[in-house]
């Protein structure tokens, strides 16, 4: 056991009131658990050391107010998180009928016991934070409720702190609403963040999670998706990457004829390293499931994707598609992906595609034959690349926000 | 439609007697002494028996590996006999004449005559038998050509330098458990130097065959293509239906100096147990080939046997220019378990390698692609294009996929493309409604479901695939 | 503006173009005809700069300078424009943010100062209505997701934005119907202004119903093998390219 993982323990009580039952039980198994290594399938190409070295502190007071980002015409509920504590009183947020929002820590004993419902207990790190995380939200919408303002969880970490934090969504029949979850930070930090969302018969959700973390900021955090009947989801997953920047996304298909599609895009440059573990479960027939993962990658940087496909016995005319594609910019960068399918159904399309490629000859001809030179055009190709993705985010508001910020970051990444 | 596809499978192994045949065989159990046992039996020289002692010595530091996706009971390497020969080889035949007829007959059996007069024609043959090489023909006709194809106990006699310069040279003595174990105990296999600028006169070939109880079977192959050379070779592999497993741990390693081509070509029919799991050969085998420049390895594999399969035939290509290739087929039915696929490892710049990977399952098996494409610092402008099929046949079965892609060059392209599909109830009763019945039907559509990859086997043993498949399949369809 | 003299082409090593002649002078349309295979398209990729296309020998003056010493993206800025016959898609590109950039490219290469955005749009909204493609179109990727006839009439929408000395038109007509066919021709008419000029490349005679050429000129084996007016491209649509083969066994 390394020596951070034996701190944790130490550092967890279970003493916390409605939470204590599940943090007993994570204890349990984190007791259990080797500290990964790189032989360790799921940190093949990520190594935990930035953690092991860190010394950080896990009690850090906020005197500053921290805003929300300001994006234009994107009319949100937002929720600010400053290492790992709330900023906003929830008691003054003006929610929409239907939209209940609680405090991790003041959550009652049947709402806590629903945590966990969709995150899977083998993510290393989604232990940790079920042992150490003292604060997050729990929102519940309404069966039939159709929230028009997204939720926007923004969660900043500052130089020096370890914090940890989750979220919990469920939207009950029918229900539709967006949430978008932000994170950032820069400076040497810690900070991991969990959420579940448990989507109902009919339900819809549209979800972002921007982790926008980079330079020493270490991120580990997960997605969780359980989608009930005839449900669907739309997420999109943004990641800069950071000295270590790991992301788990799980989608699991609980029942039958739900729909998922997930889009997600990294952008890496410097010695930026961001690892996307992406999951999806077809446990129930009719489903289907559409993933689409776009990269790249500059400077001295690294990128891992990992992308599994597991459909069940039961789950017979499923449809999944899963693309992965990369584009390397740099003699120094690096590129690891692997797509994975997992099949025991017959009756059930499912193809899979990765790629580390260059931008094609023929579209890279038609623009200079317009006149537009090398240097410009690559630019606007390998940009193009991404923006695709971009263009296919519901919220516009937000895509137009997100747009100038990643090409910004695209130009100033070094091509060496 | 589809339940008559997923009737009981009724195995029928052509391949499954067993030959009366006396031999002499070591107790079960694997220590130093065994080593030196082998090593003495093949008269070898200490150099060769400090390899292997070597090689034994870090096999006991290692772990069985458990990361592919098979479920097997552990293997007793203590419960193994690690060499068995026919009495009857103890004098060294010098002749066809000489051997024991008993032997040829096996051969016969399995349709490899071994009288070269009814042999294929321009197909020589090395034929091992457990532990030791009964017989290699065509022979002389080769040495004309200064082809050296010969059981590599003999080769390590008779060419030791050759030997020393290449043995362990692509699979490292340590490279991993089953490596290490081979290297430590291997018995027979073939040897095949092909000189500068030769273009190999005939198909080279080695036919195994494991016969007695209880016994391991572990050959080693090395293949040195030199400079400007030009060599074709394919191994079979079968053996009885016993309800024991058996070990088959196998090392095969090819070099192809600059310029030079080596086409490699595996059948592999193991006895892959019976419909309940039981018996049937544990297949784990460590399979590469370095490419220098403008150099290249095709590797084209028919996996039809086997309980458990563990294989991922290489590509170093090392060499700028060189070309890597990999066509498989596996299939899996009853309780088969196969985990198979390969490696490409570019080092060198404009390298090009394509993977063309066709798994079928059926009955309660499971049938897994692992593979690696790497593309190293240096490799600019090199290539890869992967093309991964699943094609499932009821539904208990499983297909997986699992390609790694590691990238580190930024002109260098990799493209991967997998997708799973069934023998559809459309495609079956078109067939039937012109006429062909559902069993004749679903091994066409295999058949063609596996077309790229069979069109790469030599004319001469294309045929026998896409036979093995039908007997493979017969009864997969009620 | 345009002196191709002798001019030897190979792709992959193959010669395509076996010593073509061509002159062409200010506000002159001339139409290129010839069979599948006669190398019609090379001339255009040729001229272009594409990759793979190489001049062996002969020289190429355009605009006073020598075409084949330029960049492909020089000979965009020198004036030099191809309609594509199959125009590649580009998703997440905006044709806006791409024909901007082009014609800023263009604009600033002949001294002229950039457009600002507002300015760009303006203008590339007349051009996209004159080509009859709704608006959306400038906002989608380039030729994302547009049908032959889309594709087609966009590039005659670059063509209109970025007002070269001379437009290459590879097959514009195939695969048009008749009334995308009009939309074309009339984008390129309204282009002719006595000074810039055209080389309309076709199979058929189609085309030059629309597009009145000076001079037709007859591709077959890399050559030009003859040249005349527009009555040349009726005698050709009369009857066929069969006798081209007739001819050469005549004169061999």
């Amino acid at each position: 056991m390394s020596q951070w993982l034996a701190n944790v323990l130490e550092r967890s009580s279970a003493d916390a009131g409605t939470l204590s039952s599940l943090r007993e039980a994570s204890l349990a198994k984190l007791k259990d658990i080797s500290w990964p290594t790189r032989r360790t399938e799921a940190w093949r190409y990520t190594s935990l050391h930035p953690v092991e070295k860190l010394s950080l502190k896990t009690n850090a007071e906020v005197s500053e107010q921290f805003d929300a980002p300001e994006v234009d015409d994107l009319n949100s509920i937002d929720i600010v998180m400053v290492n790992g504590s709330l900023q906003t009183s929830i008691a003054d947020l003006k929610l929409p009928n239907g939209v209940s929002i609680c405090a991790l820590n003041e959550l009652e004993a049947g709402a806590a016991a629903k945590l966990n419902s969709a995150k899977p207990s083998h993510h290393l790190f989604g232990l940790v934070n079920d042992v150490l995380a003292n604060s997050g939200l729990f929102i519940e919408v309404d069966a039939g409720t159709v929230v028009e303002q997204p939720i926007r969880v923004v969660n900043y970490t500052l130089d020096g702190v370890e914090a940890h934090s989750r979220v919990f969504v469920q939207l009950g029949e029918g229900a539709k609403c967006s949430v978008i979850e932000h994170g950032t930070g820069s400076e040497q930090s810690l900070n991991t963040v969990f959420s579940e969302y448990v989507i109902g018969d009919k339900a819809e959700l549209e979800h972002y999670r921007f982790a926008l973390h980079g330079g020493q900021a270490i991120h580990v955090g997960g997605c969780h998706f359980k989608l009930h009947n005839e449900s669907k989801l739309n997420s999109t997953v943004v990641g800069y990457g950071s000295e270590l920047s790991r992301l788990d996304v799980d989608i699991i298909h609980a029942a039958e004829h739900a729909h998922a599609k997930m889009n997600a895009v990294y952008l890496l440059g410097y010695k930026e390293h961001f690892d996307l573990h992406t999951n999806i479960e077809h446990t129930m027939p009719n489903g289907t499931s559409e993933e689409n993962a776009r990269g790249i990658v500059g400077d001295k940087a690294r990128a891992t994707f990992n992308g599994r496909i597991h459909i069940h016995r039961d789950a017979q005319k499923t449809l999944a598609e899963l693309n992965n594609r990369n584009l390397l910019l740099s003699r120094g960068g690096q590129i690891n992906t692997k797509p994975e399918l997992e099949i025991y159904a017959d009756d059930v399309q499912c193809a899979h595609g990765a790629t580390v490629a260059e931008i094609s000859d023929e579209a890279l001809y038609y623009m200079l034959s317009r006149g537009i030179n090398k240097s410009k055009a690559l630019v606007m190709l390998n940009f193009g690349f991404i923006q695709e993705l971009v263009n296919q985010m519901p919220n516009k508001a937000l895509a137009n926000w997100l747009q100038p910020q990643l090409r910004a970051r695209f130009e100033e990444m070094g091509r060496q | 439609m589809s339940e008559q596809i997923e009737q009981a499978i009724l195995r029928k192994y052509d391949a499954g007697f067993v030959s009366e045949v006396e031999s002499d065989t070591f107790p079960a159990g694997l220590d130093e002494d065994v080593i030196r046992g082998i090593s003495a039996m093949k008269n070898e020289p200490e150099w060769m028996l400090e390899w292997r002692l070597q090689a034994f010595r870090s096999w006991q530091k290692m772990k069985e590996p458990d990361w592919a996706h098979l479920g097997y009971d552990p293997v007793d390497y203590q419960a193994i006999s690690y060499y068995s020969a026919p009495k009857s080889m103890k004098d060294k035949p010098k002749s066809l004449d000489e051997v024991d007829p008993e032997l040829l007959r096996t051969y016969e059996k399995l349709g490899i005559p071994l009288h070269e007069q009814e042999m294929l024609a321009g197909v020589a043959v090395d034929a091992v038998f457990d532990s030791v090489s009964v017989v290699t023909t065509f022979r002389e006709k080769l040495e004309e050509a200064g082809v050296i194809f010969c059981p590599i106990s003999e080769a390590i006699e008779k060419y030791p330098d050759l030997v020393k310069k290449y043995i362990g040279s692509v699979v490292p003595r340590g490279d991993n458990f089953f490596a290490a174990l081979n290297s430590a105990v291997f018995t027979d296999g073939s040897f095949v130097y092909i000189p500068k600028g030769v273009r190999c006169p005939m198909e080279l070939s080695t036919y195994f065959r494991i016969n007695e109880l209880n016994t391991g079977q572990f050959e080693r192959t090395l293949i040195v293509a030199d400079e400007g050379s030009h060599v074709s070779y394919l191994e079979g592999c079968t053996a009885p239906q016993r309800d024991e497993n058996q070990l088959h741990a196998a090392v095969v390693e090819l070099v192809a100096l600059d310029d030079a081509e080596i086409k490699y070509s595996t059948v592999q029919n193991w006895y892959p147990g019976d419909e309940n799991g039981k018996g049937g050969i544990y297949n784990f085998v460590t399979k590469r080939g370095v490419c220098e420049r403008n150099a290249k390895i095709s590797w084209t594999q028919v996996e039809t046997g086997s309980a458990i399969t563990w294989k991922y035939p290489s590509c170093v290509l090392r060499g700028d220019n060189s070309v890597g290739e990999f066509y498989s087929v596996a299939l899996t039915r009853g309780r088969q378990q196969a985990d198979t696929g390969t490696k490409m490892i570019h080092l060198g710049k404009n390298t090009k390698s394509t993977i063309i990977s066709k798994g079928i399952s059926a009955g309660n098996s499971s049938n897994a692609y692992r593979g690696l494409v790497k593309m190293g610092p240096n490799s600019d402008g090199a290539r890869n294009f992967t093309e991964c099929d699943s094609l499932l046949i009821g539904d208990t079965c499983a297909a997986h996929t699992f390609p790694y892609i590691e990238s580190s060059n930024p002109s260098a392209i990799v493209e991967h493309e997998a997708t799973t599909s069934k023998v559809s109830d459309d495609q079956l009763f078109l067939c039937q409604q012109r006429g062909l019945d559902a069993e004749k039907a679903v091994s066409m559509i295999v058949n063609g479901f596996c077309k790229e990859v069979f069109k790469e086997l030599p004319m001469e043993f294309a045929v026998e695939a896409g036979k093995l498949l039908e007997i493979s399949l017969e009864g997969s369809v009620g | 503006m345009l002196s191709i003299k002798n001019l030897h082409v190979s792709v992959e090593d193959k010669e395509i173009l076996k010593g073509l002649n061509l002159e062409i002078s200010e506000g002159e349309v001339h139409a290129i005809m010839g069979p599948n295979g006669a190398g019609k398209s090379t001339l255009g990729y040729l001229l272009s700069g594409r990759e793979g296309y190489e001049a062996t020998s002969g020289n190429v003056v355009f605009a006073e300078r020598d075409l084949l010493d330029l960049e492909v993206d020089e000979r965009a800025q020198a004036g030099l424009f191809l309609a594509f016959q199959y125009p590649v898609e580009i998703p997440g590109v905006s044709n806006m943010e791409f024909m901007k950039e082009s014609v800023n490219a263009v604009r600033e290469a002949r001294g002229e100062e950039a457009y600002t955005a507002a300015e760009f749009l303006k203008l590339a909204k007349e051009a996209c209505k004159h080509v009859n493609l709704p608006l959306d179109f400038l906002k989608r990727g380039v030729n994302e997701g547009f049908s032959g006839g889309e594709k087609k009439r966009n590039e005659i929408m670059q063509l209109i934005l970025l007002q070269p000395k001379l437009a290459i038109l590879d097959e514009s007509d195939s695969g048009l119907d008749i009334d995308a066919l009009k939309v074309v021709a009339e984008g390129v008419n309204s282009q002719r202004d006595g000074k810039r000029s055209f080389i309309v490349v076709t199979h058929y005679q189609r085309l030059l119903d629309f597009i009145e050429p000076d001079f037709v000129h007859i591709l077959a084996d890399g050559k030009i093998v003859k040249s005349g007016g527009p009555e040349l491209a009726k005698e050709v649509e009369a009857s066929g390219y069969a006798w081209l083969e007739k001819g050469e066994e005549a004169t061999a």
